[in-house]
């Protein structure tokens, strides 16, 4: 198979990133049909279209949209999460920058059908280009009358607003975002069954409807052409339908954004991306750097679609593709990953806030030579004790990635340990390292 | 199926034992209805849950239809789970004790073990955790983390850095409980830590409480810090005699020296809370300027004499005095001492008694109306407080009143001529010019009929809606009106009280006078106020410039600095032929005694006080009186077994035992 682009398909016109040249493709038609519509018929269509959220859990989209609440008695709210913390994405940004106004259309359509007074797009702090381009978008269609007071005529009202993070990854983690955004310290908040769902009690204990840059993005062709329609693609897998963008990078000859449609497999998502650079393929992270590694032999029978990842042990995730060539030491690979959740675990939690850093100084000996064997099991053992055990997601993402590296390349462990270096001969120099 | 009868409750199993329990309720409460135990750090019964030590994990499946359990793929905080119908919990399974010891294993990592020199050692719930639940040995050998190890947050508390397990107790207390928000959490993961703005002073009027919340050594007592361990001390219950809230507290004492403060559960006055002037206001007792022996003034200079000398002079003075005698009783003493101290002046012939430390004392009507209750506050929808800096001088119901709005809801209006806590959280806020209370009073009421007078805003300094505003909540809200008795200071004190009283009427409230002594309302309560033909303080202190009075007895007050009118008081003290000082630490007022009379302080005698809210609370002895040192009540039994051949009274009991026969 090949790309297929659908939220792409005009990403490299600029002009498509201004109302005019966003209308002249069909922009907009979405909304229209919408709001002459019922509310609900639109959450039909999604619910037909099995979109599921793009941000890395796979949540079905319309469960959350249709568990707003539908006789109204304050305000609703929309949240937009484009805070793309997850190391080896980068689809959204290229989404807010190219495609502006299909998120803003999506988050109106979304706004539309669960009643709500206002939507806010948390931007990670870093993406000054994407909040430009959307500050631009949302100015003109304000103008346009799509958003603002009685949109279209519809005698409803609705406004889009930015925020701009600063830069902490447990910040795209939906309940922290929503603190953040309140603007509380960055921590996760109680989830269910310990406290109301978001769309009961989210935002100012508001109902509230969070999803992904790329989930809204894909409402508006959703609506345009019906959810029947949209469900065709990706067909031949179990349960994942429509297309879902991948950030490809690592040691590949081109990497960037593709789109591919749900059933495509992971050696023909790497031929899109030109192939290995460098060497041959030894493993990959296919879905941001929190999913479990996996191995070239694995990358052969990988389909991309949610369960038929879980075939592999692995996820789709947010779609951080991350290819790696036969020189990579993966004991350093997942070094790197340590240190990295190390730093963004946010210390709500004992199990993240100690284990995380545990686990990086572990392997920060190993890598100095210092290994010891009892290490692979402390490690394996601090990887349970947090996963699952932790507050929010970040913990058991930081336990995953080792505990897999673990499981799929235990020679490589044992040997850096035993002789103090690494196994993998020619280590191309770790660029991205301090 | 069973089904509860009662739609709020449901059953639930724990450890496959089957309780029923109200739908709602935090499993880690639940579990105690069966004497089972939940081991915890970051919760705290009186502060909103936040699973964050996750020390509390416990297994959690639902009983399915089919009579079957679906267990929860993960563990739960049992902290932070309402229980719910059909809900199955295991806290004794094996990977609860599995998740327990990894929860600990963690939490010491990073943690200095320096037990042997922590205050907390030997009463640290970390350390109690690790021995029943945690690990016996440790795989970390990595550098732990290292901080301050006695950083300054204020003169009362030094935060210890290391021994911090981040549990957020700290932060949140000053959130939810005290209001000030003073600490917050900095950086994160590993790296994170409790802190205050800035670094700036913890200036919370409350911090003694995070020392004792803190489940660690990290918050420490600046004044206890590194002076003993915990089991070298003794601890018994003791009342809080620093300001009229009565707080109850733990006592701690080593070799008859009082060590330090604690807050000790009681739900109807201080929860467990304490405020930092109670806390670490208690080191009179330690100090060099205690009185402990008699005194008496021979020629120029006074000097120590037997109490058989000190009895007879008094005698001679106060029974000759007769009518021209007079005594002030200060706020502190028990019940018991001013029983007898009012019935040793009638045996003088005197009337002229009072304990009313203030320039324009009330009405006894007003004065001896019931006042609401601590707890009742509570559930108050409305609330005005009048006249005063609520947290500085009613400390403990400021912390009710607030929790009237932060955890109920209420609305809360507060008029005071100076910034103050309460204005936080107030729906109005009423920030008068100084010295208009009496037009601020009058301007409520008018404002209750609409009807407010032209230039209220020009003399108090607040626009007439907002009056309005207040008085659309005070509508028959039966709203407490909460004031101290220091309005009583105030020139107009007496038009200001009975304006309130009569708002409080209109409103269906009840206006509050709190008392501000720690046994004011228990001198009020045993008549220590002028009887017929008797004079009040003002009129004494007047009457002993001119000759008239003289003979005065003051009963433990340091009178010069605790009676509005300094320069009175000087003029009295200086003039009166013969004055007798009782009370336990030597101050301004005792230059001019003719007499010094050594008293017990609370902790040293057996007896009750009366708090602000009408509770009378026994305190019994902890210390060794200091040397000759006596209780008040046992000198005046002695003074009246000589003045007329009394009966001596051999225990403050006993005059409880009398006081209530006579009511019976
Ligand atoms: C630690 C952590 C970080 C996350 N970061 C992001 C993120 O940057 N962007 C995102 O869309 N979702 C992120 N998520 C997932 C969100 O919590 C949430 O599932 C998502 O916003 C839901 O949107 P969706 O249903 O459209 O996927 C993160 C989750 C965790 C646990
Ligand atoms: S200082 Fe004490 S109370 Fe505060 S977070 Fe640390 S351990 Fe908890
Ligand atoms: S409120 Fe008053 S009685 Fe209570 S601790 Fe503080 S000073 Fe003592
Ligand atoms: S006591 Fe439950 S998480 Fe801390």
């Amino acid at each position: 198979m090949a790309e297929l682009k659908l939220l792409f398909k005009h990403a490299h016109d600029p002009a498509y990133a201004t109302l005019k040249g966003y209308q002249a493709t069909g922009g907009y038609e979405a909304l229209r049909k919408a709001v002459k519509g019922e509310r609900q018929a639109v959450i039909d269509e999604v619910k037909k279209s099995g979109l599921r959220g793009r941000g890395g859990a796979g949540f079905p989209t319309w469960i959350k949209w249709n568990g707003i609440a539908k006789d109204k008695k304050g305000p609703h709210y929309v949240v937009c999460n484009a805070d793309e913390g997850e190391p080896g994405t980068f689809k959204d940004k290229q989404l807010m920058e190219q495609t502006p106004f299909l998120l803003i259309e999506g988050m109106t359509i979304a706004g539309f059908a669960t009643q709500a007074d206002v939507g806010y797009i948390y931007i990670r702090g870093e993406f000054v280009d994407a909040a430009r381009a959307l500050r631009k978008a949302i100015d003109e269609a304000y103008k346009a009358g799509l958003l603002g007071k009685n949109i279209l005529g519809s005698g409803w009202d609705y406004d889009l607003h930015i925020h701009l993070g600063a830069g902490s990854y447990e910040c795209g983690e939906e309940s922290a975002l929503m603190s953040s955004l309140m603007g509380e310290r960055g921590m996760p908040r109680l989830k269910f069954p310990h406290a109301p769902l978001p769309t009961v009690a989210g935002l100012w204990e508001r109902p509230t409807v969070i999803n992904n840059v790329e989930t809204y993005a894909c409402a508006p062709f959703i609506i345009q052409n019906g959810g029947d329609w949209y469900a065709t693609m990706g067909a031949s897998t179990k349960n994942s339908r429509g297309t879902k963008i991948f950030s490809v990078s690592g040691h590949v000859n081109k990497p960037g954004n593709y789109e591919i449609e749900f059933g495509t497999s992971l050696m023909e998502l790497l031929e899109m991306a030109g192939g290995m650079k460098g060497g041959k393929l030894k493993a990959c992270v296919p879905g941001g750097s929190s999913v479990p590694i996996i191995d070239a032999e694995a990358c052969e029978k990988a389909i991309i679609g949610y369960e038929e990842m879980a075939d592999v042990k692995s996820m789709v995730g947010s779609g951080g593709c991350m290819f790696l060539n036969e020189h990579t030491c993966i004991v350093n690979f997942i070094w790197r990953t340590a240190l990295f959740y190390a730093n963004e675990s946010c210390g709500k939690c004992t199990p993240c806030r100690e284990g995380t850093k545990w686990m990086f100084q572990i392997l920060d000996r190993i890598r100095r030579g210092g290994g010891r064997e009892d290490d692979i099991q402390t490690l394996l053992d601090i990887c349970s004790q947090i996963d699952g055990r932790s507050f929010c997601g970040l913990g058991d993402a930081a336990a995953w990635p080792v505990a897999a590296a673990l499981r799929v390349f235990p020679q490589e462990f044992e040997y850096f340990i035993k002789n103090g270096r690494s196994m993998v001969e020619s280590e191309p120099a770790l660029a991205m390292l301090p | 199926m069973a089904v509860a009868s009662n739609p709020e409750t449901v059953e639930i199993l724990i450890n496959d034992i089957p309780v029923q329990v109200p739908k709602g309720e935090l499993i880690v409460e639940s579990v105690k209805r069966l004497g089972l135990e939940i081991p915890i750090f970051c919760y705290h019964p009186r502060m909103k849950p936040v699973g964050m030590c996750r020390m509390c994990l416990v297994e959690v499946g639902f009983k399915q239809p089919d009579g079957t359990v679906r267990k929860m793929p993960k563990p739960q905080a049992g902290c932070t789970l309402p229980a719910d119908a059909n809900m199955v919990v295991y806290t004794d399974s094996e990977m609860v004790h599995r998740d327990r010891k990894g929860v600990l294993e963690f939490l010491l990592v990073n943690h200095p073990l320096d037990c042997p020199i922590c205050d907390r050692g030997g009463e640290c719930p970390l350390q109690n955790n690790t021995l029943f639940y945690g690990p016996s040995t440790s795989r970390f050998t990595e550098l732990k983390r290292h901080a301050a190890k006695a950083f300054p947050l204020s003169q009362y508390v030094t935060l210890d850095l290391e021994r911090c397990i981040q549990c957020g107790r700290c932060v949140r207390f000053t959130e939810e409980i005290s209001g000030d928000a003073e600490l917050a959490f900095r950086f994160r993961g590993a790296s994170m830590q409790p802190s205050t703005f800035e670094l700036r002073d913890f200036g919370s009027k409350f911090s003694g409480n995070v020392i004792e919340i803190c489940p660690v050594g990290a918050l420490t007592n600046s004044k206890y810090r590194f002076r003993a361990r915990p089991w070298d001390l003794e601890t018994k219950p003791g009342i809080c005699t620093v300001c009229s809230n009565g707080c109850n507290i733990w006592f701690d004492y080593r070799v008859q020296q009082m060590v330090r403060i604690n807050g000790r559960a009681n739900d109807a006055i201080n929860e467990e809370w304490t405020c930092d002037k109670g806390k670490f206001g208690h080191e009179f007792y330690n100090s060099n300027e205690r009185l402990t022996q008699p005194l008496m003034r021979q020629g120029g200079s006074i000097g120590p004499a037997n109490w058989t000398d000190v009895y007879a002079e008094i005698l001679k003075h106060f029974a000759e005095a007769g009518n021209a005698a007079a005594g002030i009783a200060g706020p502190v003493a028990s019940c018991e001492s001013y029983t007898l101290f009012k019935e040793m002046f009638a045996g003088f012939g005197s009337t002229s008694i009072d304990h009313r430390l203030y320039s324009n004392p009330v009405s006894n009507e007003i004065a001896n109306a019931e006042k609401s209750s601590i707890s009742s506050l509570e559930s108050a929808k409305t609330i005005l407080v009048f006249g005063n800096s609520l947290a500085d001088d009613l400390p403990i119901i400021f912390l009710r009143v607030r929790k009237a709005w932060f955890k109920y809801g209420a609305k809360v209006i507060v008029a005071y001529s100076g910034a103050n806590e309460v204005e936080s959280f107030a729906d109005v806020s009423l920030r008068y010019k100084p010295g208009t209370e009496e037009a601020v009073a009058k301007a409520l009421s008018e404002a209750m009929n609409g009807a407010l007078s032209a230039g209220v805003e020009a003399e108090t300094g607040v626009a007439p809606s907002e009056y309005l505003r207040a008085a659309e909540l005070l509508k028959g809200s039966g709203a407490p009106i909460i004031s101290s008795a220091g309005l009583q200071n105030l020139k107009a004190g007496k038009e200001i009280c009975a304006s309130l009283q009569a708002l409080a009427a209109t409103i269906n409230g009840r206006f509050n006078l709190y008392a501000l002594g720690a046994n004011e309302e228990g001198a009020r309560q045993a008549g220590i106020v002028p009887g017929k033909g008797g004079k009040s303080v003002g009129d004494i202190l007047k009457a002993c410039k001119k000759g008239e009075i003289k003979a005065l007895w003051i009963l433990n007050s340091d009178l010069l600095n605790e009676y509005p009118d300094r320069k009175l008081v000087n003029e009295a003290l200086e003039s009166v032929e013969y004055l007798v000082y009782q009370g336990w630490e030597k101050n301004e007022t005792t230059a001019y005694a003719s007499v010094v009379v050594p008293m017990t302080a609370p902790a040293e005698e057996d007896g009750t006080y009366v708090n602000v809210d009408g509770t009378t609370q026994h305190f019994a002895p902890i210390l060794k009186a200091r040397e000759e040192a006596r209780p008040a009540w046992r000198v005046f039994s002695d003074v009246m077994s000589r003045m007329n051949s009394k009966e001596l009274i051999f225990s403050a009991a006993e005059i409880r035992e009398r006081l209530a026969g006579a009511t019976r």
